[in-house]
């Protein structure tokens, strides 16, 4: 039986998954690796350590998770998006990638939002101009390293491809990951002259930008052999983890809108258009010339429930953080909706969409003297939420959206899927495949080997198996709570400017 | 009886004293570098000290454990009210990467005695109501200051129990205070640090606060890898670092990995790498296709 190999290389792990020809999971390994901080706001990957979790999982999954019967057709790759790695001549690192969550270049974001040149490197590139972005992290090298270096450096490429350069000795970039470097020209989908400009980079100090269906790798004959693959297996270079989430969520077409909560996250639409927001608050990322992903991303998703479960839940080594979240939800599920009027501002880790602020921080408002520990765990879901809403809400500008998808660790929960259900007034739907991103890789794989005719097809096989409808007068009710919650967001950001300088 | 003396019964014991200090002193405790391995226990009174840089807020059953080269004192130098008792210890070896040999005294094992140095290199531990590590500080002097039949086996044996009781306190916080993804987190930061280090699972566990056998499944669910393969992964991976990126020969590299011959390594290395370590030195780098 043919298979499609799909390896999705997360911020804290690597997936490797074997899909059958109907986009069904077959089976699937992992390998986790760590994120350092040599700074309390920068945050790098080693990526031999990622190449090396990379081989382990593809190989132990082709050599002892996959019997005989099972014949892989292609391998497929997906992964985080904005990492900045830069290599030598030899394809030798010169220091460890440096990865999303990074904060370093906020002074260099900050003064390029205010520049006119900012807006327009924003609508041709479609990256918000945040410390995210690699353009804004070369930005960052260039005012922090001497000129010798930053000329010395051969390429500057993500950790997808440096993986794929070590297995297959070829740099090149496609056209999704591309498009979330704040370097790519999302309209022509070639490399932006005024942002290179700008970054201080040469053109040749890029990949070659391919489409995500490119297949012209080959993968060295060390590799084929330590994977035991047949040598007609095809190497497909694939997308973004972002862009195939929400094509595996089924959401290629306008009307559709996938929420995802894992420790981040995120409210996505896909259309043929960009959006194109004056405020800068939406990213627009390239799947294929004709369907863009755009939405706004927060920081503060399930790191928030994470952080409650470690600071204030059961917490201890036994204790798996979801075993302990788990319980907390169950404790949340005792109160009504609304957590007794206890309104809780989710942004620990300040926020990207909408607000884009550094400096906006938590804060539960409303505390009264009969608010037990099980509001504050409740007040804390509830704002998550809100927030999630509130991109959403702004994202209704622009897009229709009839039906919400969920994926994502934590937006699956039932509690967490009818509270989402409630705050937007709209029904949810989950997934039966619970690894988006994986499944969007086999979905597009299948596509370009023929099997499915086009994308938007491959998409309609996903099915969701439940939903979660909800309830007119618990919407009512949160309505008004999602209407403080935004007022109180503005309103604050000064107060939490004044803090933020004594948390220093 | 006259106390014994101890710099000759007990050469290790390098101080043994009690302060009391009854009036705030301007200038008397300043921050300093401990020199020595040291315990501080708290016994009256409240203490507001630097401890390598970190403010903490001290009372009484709290207790400091310092290495040689942490820096302890007040900020401004002032002496507070209170009391605390202080000893210092001679060891064979204690150095920054941790290995420590506390010296023919001790009868801890020598893993024991790895594990302790481990920990106690990897910052200074600040314990809060430790009361039996007091207990046990006091006892120290009053069998110095007694110096009755035994004396020194009595303050040997005492110091040997210091240790033990300061590994399985630590154990037990870290099993209650954090989670499994912070204590792995921290335990990798010490991997690294020493990667030379001949690692052993019973070793990460005790570290982490775990048994070896809810240690090993943990670490499985968690990371992917056996702790030991996930070990492995950590030192290719600096290996492969290395090969590429300096000019240092593969038998150093093989032996700074803790690998013990560079055969062991060299298979090691192809069966993660599908590369030999010469053949990754060599490796063609071929360019960008255009």
């Amino acid at each position: 039986m043919d298979c499609i190999i799909t390896i999705d290389i997360g911020t804290a792990q690597v997936k490797v998954s074997a899909f059958d020809t109907s986009a069904r999971l077959v089976a699937a390994r992992r390998g986790a690796y760590p994120t350092f901080h040599p700074q309390p706001d920068q945050s790098e990957q080693d990526p031999e350590q990622i190449f090396l979790t990379v081989l382990y999982a593809l190989k132990s999954l082709l050599n002892e998770g996959l019997d005989r019967k099972h014949r892989p057709i292609a391998l497929i790759f997906g992964a985080s998006m904005h990492s900045l790695l830069p290599i030598d001549k030899h394809g030798v690192p010169l220091r460890n990638a440096v990865i999303w969550a990074d904060n370093r270049g906020h002074n260099e974001a900050d003064a390029l939002r205010q520049h006119l040149l900012g807006q327009e490197i924003y609508e041709a590139t479609g990256t918000p101009l945040h410390p995210m972005s690699p353009l804004v992290k070369l930005c960052w090298f260039k005012n922090h390293t001497p000129a010798s270096w930053f000329e010395r450096v051969y390429k500057f490429i993500s950790i997808k491809e440096y993986i794929l350069f070590q297995l297959t000795g070829q740099l090149v970039i496609d056209h999704s990951m591309a498009s979330a470097t704040g370097l790519l020209n999302i309209h022509q989908f070639g490399w932006e002259q005024k942002a290179l400009h700008h970054a201080g980079v040469r053109m040749s100090q890029l990949s070659e930008v391919v489409p995500i269906h490119f297949d012209e790798l080959k993968l060295k004959k060390e590799y084929v052999r330590l994977f035991r693959l047949p040598s007609s297996t095809k190497i497909i270079i694939g997308a973004s983890d972002g862009c195939l989430a929400t094509l595996g969520a089924g959401v290629v077409k306008e009307g559709d809108a996938t929420i995802t909560i894992g420790s981040s996250g995120a409210v996505r639409v896909a259309g043929s258009e960009v959006i194109k927001d004056p405020h800068q608050r939406f990213f627009n990322y390239v799947l294929t010339p004709d369907i863009y992903i755009s939405g706004g991303p927060t920081n503060n998703g399930g790191v928030v429930f994470e952080w409650f479960a470690q600071q204030l839940g059961a917490s201890g080594l036994f204790l798996d953080l979801e075993q302990s979240v788990e319980q907390l939800l169950r404790e949340a599920e005792r109160v009504p909706a609304g957590a007794g009027g206890l309104l809780f501002l989710p942004y620990l880790l300040g926020e990207r969409a909408p607000l884009w602020n550094a400096n906006v921080r938590g804060a539960y408002i409303g505390t009264n003297i009969t608010h037990e520990r099980k509001h504050f765990v409740r007040a804390t879901i509830e704002g998550v939420v809100y927030e999630i809403h509130s991109i959403g809400k702004l994202l209704q500008q622009y897009r229709n959206i009839e039906n919400l998808y969920l994926n994502g660790n934590y937006a699956t929960r039932p509690l967490v899927a009818q509270i989402i259900a409630d705050v937007f007034g709209k029904a949810v739907h989950i997934n039966d495949q619970h690894d988006s991103a994986s499944t969007g890789a086999a979905l597009l794989a299948l596509t370009h080997l023929g099997i499915y005719p086009t994308l938007p097809e491959a998409a309609q096989t996903v099915r969701s198996v439940e939903t979660y409808q909800p309830d007119a007068v618990t919407h009512e009710r949160y309505a008004r709570f999602t209407q403080i919650f935004e007022r109180l967001s503005q309103k604050l950001q000064e107060d939490f400017d004044a803090l933020v300088a004594l948390q220093a | 009886m006259n106390p014994p003396n101890l710099s000759e019964s007990i050469p290790h014991l390098l101080e043994l004293h009690r302060l009391k200090n009854q009036t705030v002193q301007l200038g008397a405790w300043p921050v300093r570098v401990s020199e020595h391995l040291r315990f501080v226990g708290i016994l009256e009174g409240k203490f507001n000290w630097q401890i390598e840089g970190v403010p903490y807020i001290l009372y009484p059953n709290d207790v400091v454990v310092l290495c040689p080269w942490h820096r302890i004192g007040n900020e401004t130098a002032t002496l507070e009210i209170g009391s605390f008792i202080e000893i210092a210890l001679q060891t064979n070896k204690l150095e920054f990467e941790g290995s420590l040999q506390l010296g023919a005294w001790s009868a801890l094992a020598e893993i024991d005695q790895r594990i302790i140095g481990k920990l106690l290199s990897n910052g200074p531990l600040v314990i809060s109501h430790f009361k039996t590590l007091n207990e046990l500080l006091q006892t120290i002097e009053s069998e110095a200051k007694n110096g009755a039949f035994g004396h020194q086996t009595r303050i040997n044996q005492v110091i040997d129990q210091l240790f033990i009781e300061t590994v399985r306190q630590l154990s037990q916080q870290q099993s209650q205070r954090r989670d499994f993804s912070q204590a792995f987190g921290e335990l990798e930061k010490m991997l690294r640090d020493s990667l030379d280090h001949p690692w052993t699972v019973e070793e990460m566990a005790t570290i982490v606060g775990m048994s070896t056998t809810a240690f090993t499944e943990k670490v499985k669910s968690y990371s992917g890898f056996s702790p030991i393969n996930y070990l492995i992964n950590i030192r290719i991976a600096e290996a492969m670092r290395q090969i590429r990126q300096t000019d240092k020969s593969l038998t150093d590299i093989a032996l700074d990995m803790g690998f013990y011959s560079s055969q062991h390594f060299s298979t090691t290395f192809k069966k993660l790498t599908g590369y030999t370590p010469g053949q990754y030195r060599k490796a063609p780098r071929p360019p960008e296709r255009e």
